[in-house]
């Protein structure tokens, strides 16, 4: 009994201790660690920390802006394009369809298919190049050729982010079909053979089928003599889209260009350091028959 | 940086967490829809014409 009232009673020493601050710091380490007086370096050096981390989450969150962000507004704004374009052509009577002469800054006029990236890669086309225009889609450099006109149709457009509709423009080979349609036509395009294929391309690609209608151009026509299916270039060279590509000063009068079509991207990707450029060379024209429509042109071109 | 504003929101603790993700939420849309597009004609990456 009077074992356990002792043992009770030095138990209840400590616990009763336990208000002081001094048995405490006793008992146990020191959890909170006083917060150190004076440590303005350390605040500072904490503090140069924190931004430095905040920075790079604000760079990741750029990465994400570009690559997806944008995408959705750029989505967006296409389909409103595309929704407009289509009610244009639908509500033009038939017969009086006609491609707009001038389309105003920003306007979509055309609509443009490559089937190499899938039978729904689609995108209208709108006039100008500026950023404005490009966020919607792919742009038409003002002052070159209406699609099927002779000369050269210049197209821009986003590899990275912004719908990214250039994304793959790398991927397309010769002879691949680019399609452009306007209120009453189908304008098929081919890729030109590239550098290394011209010498020789007639026993080699030239032969298939689908190239039927490509040539190398400087076959027929000495001033085409740098115009090839891919290029790289520097982003002064606004030649590329002139009549003749490449050659600032025209040398062909109208009725003697090819009709050709030239797209326009950044290189290398995320980079616009340089330019990739692909030129076609018109190949097929279809007038738009009612009730037909892009699947019956792709069975036409053999692309279904 | 994040302890002195951590230490300024009012409130206990759980309240002080909603507002510090009011607060990211924040500072997000204000990257996303007013600084970003701000900055971005300015970076050298997305020029995809020839001049």
């Amino acid at each position: 009994m009077s074992t356990s009232d002792e043992e009770s009673g030095t138990a209840r020493v400590p616990a009763t201790g336990a208000e002081s601050p001094a048995a405490s710091a006793a008992d146990r380490p020191p959890v909170p660690p006083p917060r150190p007086r004076g440590g303005k370096l350390r605040t500072a050096v904490r503090g140069f920390g924190e931004v430095l981390i905040t920075l790079g989450l604000v760079l990741l969150l750029f990465v994400v802006y570009e690559l997806y962000v944008t995408n959705w507004k750029s989505g967006r704004l296409q389909r409103e394009a595309s929704a407009q374009l289509e009610q244009e052509w639908r509500s033009a009577p038939q017969g009086e369809r006609k491609l707009h002469v001038d389309p105003a800054d920003g306007q979509a006029f055309a609509r443009m298919y490559i089937p190499t990236f899938g039978v729904d890669w689609s995108f209208t086309v709108q006039e100008g190049v500026g950023p404005d225009a490009l966020e919607v889609g792919p742009g038409h450099y003002k002052n070159t050729a209406m699609p099927g006109q002779p000369g050269n149709v210049g197209i821009a457009g986003h590899r990275v982010g912004k719908g990214a509709p250039f994304n793959d423009l790398d991927l397309l080979n010769s002879c691949d079909p680019v399609v452009v349609e306007t209120g009453d036509s189908f304008y098929v395009y081919r890729v030109l053979p590239m550098r290394d294929e011209v010498d020789g391309w007639a026993d080699s690609k030239g032969g298939q089928q689908q190239c039927a209608n490509v040539a190398p151009l400087q076959d027929k026509q000495g001033a085409y003599d740098e115009t090839f299916g891919r290029r790289i270039v520097l982003p002064d060279r606004g030649d590329a889209v002139a009549p003749v590509p490449y050659k600032a000063r025209n040398p062909l009068p109208k009725a003697s260009q090819a009709s050709l079509l030239t797209l326009t991207t950044c290189h290398p990707q995320f980079s616009d350091a340089e330019r990739m450029i692909i030129h076609g060379v018109l190949t097929n024209q279809y007038k738009k028959a009612e009730g037909t429509g892009y699947d019956d042109l792709l069975a036409a071109i053999g692309e279904a | 940086m994040y302890g002195w504003i951590w230490r300024h929101l009012p409130g206990p603790v759980a309240l002080r967490v909603v507002e510090a993700l009011v607060l990211v939420a924040a500072v997000v849309a204000l990257l996303m829809f007013v600084v970003f597009p701000w900055v971005e004609p300015m970076l050298p990456f997305n020029d995809v014409s020839v001049q």
